[in-house]
C-alpha cells in the first residue's frame, strides 16, 4: 500500500459522454484522480474502462463533458499535445514500434524532451550529437536499470516475448517523464512472476523520488488492484457505480451485483 | 547486434557509433578510397557513365525510400519533384545566370516545398487513396505545369539545353563524365550521410514510429501531421537534388525525362533493394542499372539473328524490370539489403553459425 495521497485533484473527468453507434460507452462519468495516487478503474468487460482511458488520452473525442488536467481544460487538445502536458500511457493490446529496437522505442518516448530538427539532425554535430548521448545516459540509468531490461536493449521489439514487450511499453511511457501514467491492463497475459514484477514497477514509479507519477490503472487482476490502489472506481455499462478505497468498494453490494449478478437471478435460474 | 568478442565500449558515444571496430573502419577507408580515387582513375569512360546513372538512381530513389521505407507513406509521383529540381536549377542558371551550386540549392528547396503541397492529403488519407493523390502530383506537375508553362520560359521550346560551360562550380567547369562522377559521388555521400544521421536522431525516429504505429506515436507526443510533412519536404529536397544533379550530366532538360514510368521505376528500385534500408537504396539502384547494361550486352550479339530485339530494346528493358520486381517480391521480399545482411552474418559467425 502506498502512502495516502494528497488531496489535490490532478485529473478531473467531468460528466463524460461518448457513444458508438447505438451503444452508449460512457454515460456521464465523473471522476477525480488525486495527485500521487494509484487510481484503479475496474468493471466487467465492455464497461467502458478503456474508452475512458482513450478519452483522457485524446484518442477519442467525447460527445460531451470535460477533462481537466491540473485545473486546465484539455478536452479539445490532440493526443500529442496532451503528451506534452505530461500524460503518457500504455495500451491493452501492445502498441510498440515493432520494427525498432528496444532502445529506439524508449528513445522515441524522449521525443518531447529532445530538440534536434532536420538540419542539426542531418549534420549530427555539436548539440544534436550531445543530446543523443545525454538522453541515452538518462534512459540507461533511470529506465533500463529500473525496469531490468538491459539484456534486451538492442533487440528488435517485435521479436520479444509478450511479457517483455509489456515492460518495454512501460519503459517507453516512462521516458516521457509523465505526470500522469495511464496503464491499460498492464498485467493482462503475464505469468505470476511477471505480474509481481509489474506491480513492483508500478509502485516504484508511483513512489520513487524521480518519478512520482500519478497512475490510472485499468486492470482485471483483482488481487493486484486491491493491493496497490489507493482508490478504486467501478464502471458498469458506461456508468460509475462505486468509488472509494479498495476495501469499501469490495463490500459494495452494487459492485457485487455488477460482477456476479442479482442474488434473486441466481435463485430464478436454479428453479 | 553483432560485435566480435573482445570489443568493449566505455562510453555511449562508442556504442552508438556507426563503425565500431578497427576492422570496419579499415573497410570503410578502403571503400572510400575505391570510390574517390581508384574507380575514377582506373575505370574507362563507359564504366564511369554507368556509375553516374547509378548515382542518379540512388539520389532519385532516396526520397522514395524515406517516404515508403521509413515513414510508411506512399509516393508514386516522385519524378515530379525531381523535375521541379531540374527545372528550377536550369532556369536559375539560364534566366538568372546564377552559379550551379546556388541553382542546385534553389532547386532542392523548391522541390521540397512543392512536395509538401502534395503531402498535405496524407493528413487525411492513407493507402490506396494516398497513391492516387501522389499520382496526381506526377500529372499535375509534369504533364500540366511543366509541359504547358514552365518549359515555355525563355522561349526555348520544350527542350532546354544547357550550353557547354554553364555548369561550373567556382572555377571548375563540369564538362566531362569524370567531373560529373565527382559531383555525383559527393552528392551521394552527403545525402546518404545526412539521411543516416537523420534516422538516428529525433526526426528519423519519429518517422519510423509513424510507419510502425501512428496511434502510439501520437500518444507519445509526436505531431504526426508535422512529421509527415517534414518527411515529404526532405523527400522532395532529395528529389530536387537528384534532378539538379542530372542536368549536369545530360546538359538538357525536357519533360520526357520525368515521366510516370520513372516514378514507378524508382519505387521498384527500393522494392528490389529493400524497403526501410539505406543500403537497399544503393543495392537496388546498382542492381537495376547493371541488369539493364547487362541486357544490352546480351542483346547486341543476339541482334544479328533477331534484328527485332534491337529496335524493341525499350520494351525488353521494361519487361525485364517488371520480371525482376515480381521475382523479388516472390522470392526475396525483404530485398537485397536483407540478403546482404544474411551474407555478412554468415561470415561473421563462420564457422560456428549457431
Amino acid at each position: 500500500m502506498s502512502q495516502p495521497a494528497l488531496d489535490e485533484i490532478h485529473l478531473k473527468v467531468d460528466d463524460l459522454r461518448i457513444s458508438f453507434g447505438g451503444v452508449q460507452a460512457l454515460a456521464g462519468v465523473s471522476l477525480d484522480v488525486r495527485r500521487g495516487e494509484i487510481f484503479s478503474l475496474i468493471g466487467p468487460n465492455g464497461a467502458g474502462k478503456t474508452v475512458l482511458l482513450n478519452c483522457i488520452n485524446g484518442l477519442y473525442p467525447p460527445k460531451a463533458g470535460r477533462i481537466l488536467f491540473e485545473g486546465r481544460d484539455m478536452t479539445s487538445l490532440r493526443p500529442h499535445q496532451r503528451a506534452a502536458l505530461g500524460i503518457a500511457r500504455t495500451f491493452q493490446k501492445i502498441e510498440l514500434f515493432s520494427g525498432m529496437t528496444v532502445l529506439d522505442n524508449i528513445r522515441l518516448g524522449r521525443h518531447l524532451h529532445m530538440r534536434a530538427g532536420i538540419l542539426s539532425g542531418a549534420c549530427y554535430v555539436g548539440k544534436a550529437a550531445r543530446e543523443e548521448l545525454v538522453h541515452r545516459e538518462f534512459i540507461e540509468r533511470e529506465i533500463i536499470d529500473l525496469l531490468e531490461i538491459a539484456h534486451i536493449r538492442d533487440k528488435i521489439v517485435g521479436m520479444l516475448p509478450y511479457g517483455l514487450q509489456k515492460r518495454v511499453e512501460l519503459a517507453r511511457a516512462l521516458a516521457l517523464q509523465p505526470r500522469i501514467l495511464l496503464l491499460d491492463e498492464p498485467m493482462a497475459g503475464l505469468n505470476l512472476e511477471e505480474v509481481e514484477d509489474m506491480a513492483r514497477f508500478i509502485l516504484d514509479l508511483n513512489e520513487g523520488e524521480r518519478w512520482r507519477a500519478t497512475c490510472v490503472l485499468v486492470e482485471h487482476d483483482m488481487g493486484v488492484v486491491m493491493d496497490i490502489s489507493n482508490r478504486v472506481a467501478v464502471l458498469n455499462f458506461g456508468e460509475k457505480i462505486a468509488e472509494g478505497p479498495p476495501a469499501e468498494v469490495q463490500a459494495n453490494p452494487e459492485v457485487v451485483r455488477a460482477y456476479l449478478g442479482e442474488v434473486e437471478d441466481l435463485y430464478v435460474s436454479r428453479r | 547486434m553483432y560485435l566480435p568478442s573482445g570489443v568493449y565500449h566505455e562510453h555511449y558515444a562508442q556504442d552508438q557509433a556507426w563503425w565500431r571496430t578497427t576492422f570496419i573502419r579499415a573497410k570503410m577507408v578502403v571503400l572510400f578510397l575505391f570510390l574517390l580515387v581508384i574507380f575514377p582513375l582506373g575505370a574507362n569512360l563507359y564504366l564511369v557513365s554507368v556509375a553516374n546513372i547509378i548515382g542518379y538512381t540512388i539520389l532519385s530513389a532516396m526520397g522514395v525510400q524515406l517516404l515508403i521505407g521509413y515513414c510508411g507513406q506512399i509516393t508514386l509521383g516522385h519524378a515530379a519533384f525531381i523535375a521541379v529540381g531540374a527545372y528550377v536549377s536550369a532556369i536559375a542558371m539560364l534566366q538568372y545566370q546564377l552559379p550551379y551550386p546556388v541553382g542546385l540549392v534553389l532547386g532542392a528547396i523548391a522541390a521540397g516545398l512543392w512536395s509538401v503541397l502534395f503531402g498535405l492529403p496524407s493528413a487525411r488519407v492513407k493507402g490506396f487513396y494516398l497513391i492516387m493523390t501522389t499520382m496526381a502530383a506526377q500529372f499535375i506537375t509534369v504533364d500540366f505545369f511543366i509541359t504547358q508553362y514552365v518549359s515555355q520560359v525563355g522561349g526555348r521550346g520544350t527542350f532546354f539545353s544547357l550550353p557547354p560551360g554553364t555548369i561550373r562550380i567556382g572555377p571548375w567547369t563540369i564538362d566531362s563524365e569524370l567531373k560529373v562522377y565527382y559531383v555525383m559521388i559527393v552528392l551521394v555521400i552527403l545525402c546518404t550521410t545526412g539521411m543516416a544521421n537523420l534516422l538516428r536522431t529525433r526526426v528519423g525516429r519519429a518517422w519510423i514510429a509513424i510507419r510502425d504505429n501512428d496511434i502510439a506515436a501520437e500518444a507519445m507526443g509526436v505531431n504526426i501531421f508535422k512529421y509527415k510533412l517534414l518527411a515529404y519536404f526532405v523527400a522532395g529536397v532529395l528529389g530536387g537534388i537528384a534532378g539538379a544533379f542530372w542536368i549536369s550530366s545530360i546538359l538538357a532538360v525536357s519533360p520526357e525525362h520525368f515521366q510516370f514510368s520513372w516514378s514507378l521505376w524508382i519505387v521498384g528500385v527500393i522494392l528490389i533493394g529493400g524497403a526501410g534500408s539505406l543500403h537497399g537504396t544503393i543495392f537496388g539502384a546498382m542492381f537495376i542499372t547493371l541488369i539493364l547494361e547487362g541486357l544490352k550486352f546480351a542483346i547486341i550479339p543476339l541482334s544479328d539473328s533477331f534484328p527485332a530485339l534491337q529496335e524493341r530494346f525499350l520494351y525488353v528493358k521494361e519487361a525485364a524490370f517488371g520480371l525482376a520486381i515480381v521475382l523479388f517480391l516472390l522470392y526475396e521480399p525483404k530485398g537485397l539489403a536483407y540478403r546482404w545482411q544474411q551474407i555478412k552474418n554468415y561470415f561473421n559467425l563462420w564457422p560456428f553459425s549457431y
